[in-house]
């Protein structure tokens, strides 16, 4: 009983409360029935995480467990403003400590600029002219043609991984690869493009 | 096809959990899959988690793993609550003290005012 005293929530009425929301909740009240329906929202990714640098289940399962303790710790602690990037920097972090500590050699690159990634993320750009439509359409065309063809398919279509597969003869890796480094390079082509 | 360009750089809205494990289940539809795949081309946090559950052998537990992982969670927020409780008693003391030295000093006054009066 004492352990489920914020599960009579109802999701549903939780469900559009932002992340930033819950957070500022806490940090009004520190009632910790706002971290607990934050955190939630975490575990099947955190879970996820840890087993992809782990690759052990009950490793993850404890590793979820210590970076819930230690974000529990540090919020009380800092003022965290990019919840979801930080979140997945301290699992990160830990999940590497844990390889460095068994001794294993890793190529992990931590040089991820996550904070600024997420910073352009947050902003969410949505301008909507003719203007930008325009130079979408423009640094589209100047995708590699598989960047176009898997961009195009999965974001104009709406077509799944495995659709798309099935349809260009790429692998999941490459069609999965194909949309990330090419909707990043179209960012980078647009950016260039406003900046001029 | 404005709006669809303009979906390239738009920001997904969140994909829940039982969406997410039903993904992993294969059990959605395929215009629901493109809808989890571009939160997850959106989000580094969900890329790596998706790689490492499409690792687990058996992807049927995901639900129970998720519910054990919050039974612990809200175990510790718990514990963090009491702890904070034992905290504040142990960093204001002299609260406890003053509310305990005022009772006695009203029994006495009590007892004082009826000895007096007998």
């Amino acid at each position: 009983m004492k352990f489920f005293y914020f599960s009579f929530v109802n999701p549903n009425l939780i469900k559009h409360i932002s992340d930033q929301q819950l957070l500022d909740n806490f940090y009004a009240d520190h009632n910790n029935k706002w971290l607990g329906i934050l955190l939630e929202r975490y575990t099947l990714l955190l879970f996820g995480v840890c087993m992809k640098y782990l690759k052990n289940e009950e490793e993850a399962k404890d590793a979820v467990q210590q970076i819930f303790f230690k974000v529990i710790v540090e919020l009380e602690k800092y003022k965290v403003t990019y919840f979801k990037s930080w979140i997945y920097m301290i699992a990160k972090n830990h999940c590497l400590m844990q390889l460095r500590k068994k001794q294993e050699s890793t190529s992990i690159d931590l040089s991820d600029k996550i904070i600024a990634a997420d910073g352009f993320e947050e902003e969410n750009i949505y301008l909507q002219n003719e203007q930008l439509t325009e130079s979408i359409y423009e640094a589209l065309q100047e995708l590699s043609k598989e960047q176009k063809q898997c961009i195009t398919l999965f974001y104009l279509e709406k077509r799944s991984y495995h659709e798309i597969a099935d349809r260009t003869g790429f692998t999941l890796m490459q069609v999965k690869s194909y949309i990330q480094n090419g909707k990043r390079n179209l960012k980078l082509m647009l950016e260039k493009k406003m900046n001029q | 096809m404005n709006n669809d360009l303009f979906n390239i750089l738009a920001n997904n809205s969140n994909i829940d959990t039982q969406k997410l494990i039903d993904y992993l289940n294969d059990k959605l539809s395929y215009k629901e899959r493109n809808e989890v795949e571009r939160w997850i081309t959106d989000n580094e946090i969900a890329n790596d988690a998706v790689e490492g559950l499409q690792q687990l052998k058996n992807k049927k537990n995901l639900q129970a793993y998720v519910d054990q992982l919050n039974k612990n969670l809200q175990n510790q927020l718990q514990q963090k609550k009491q702890r904070n409780q034992k905290r504040r008693i142990k960093e204001y003391p002299w609260i406890y003290f003053t509310i305990i030295a005022i009772l006695v000093l009203c029994i006495i006054a009590y007892l004082v005012i009826r000895n007096t009066l007998h």
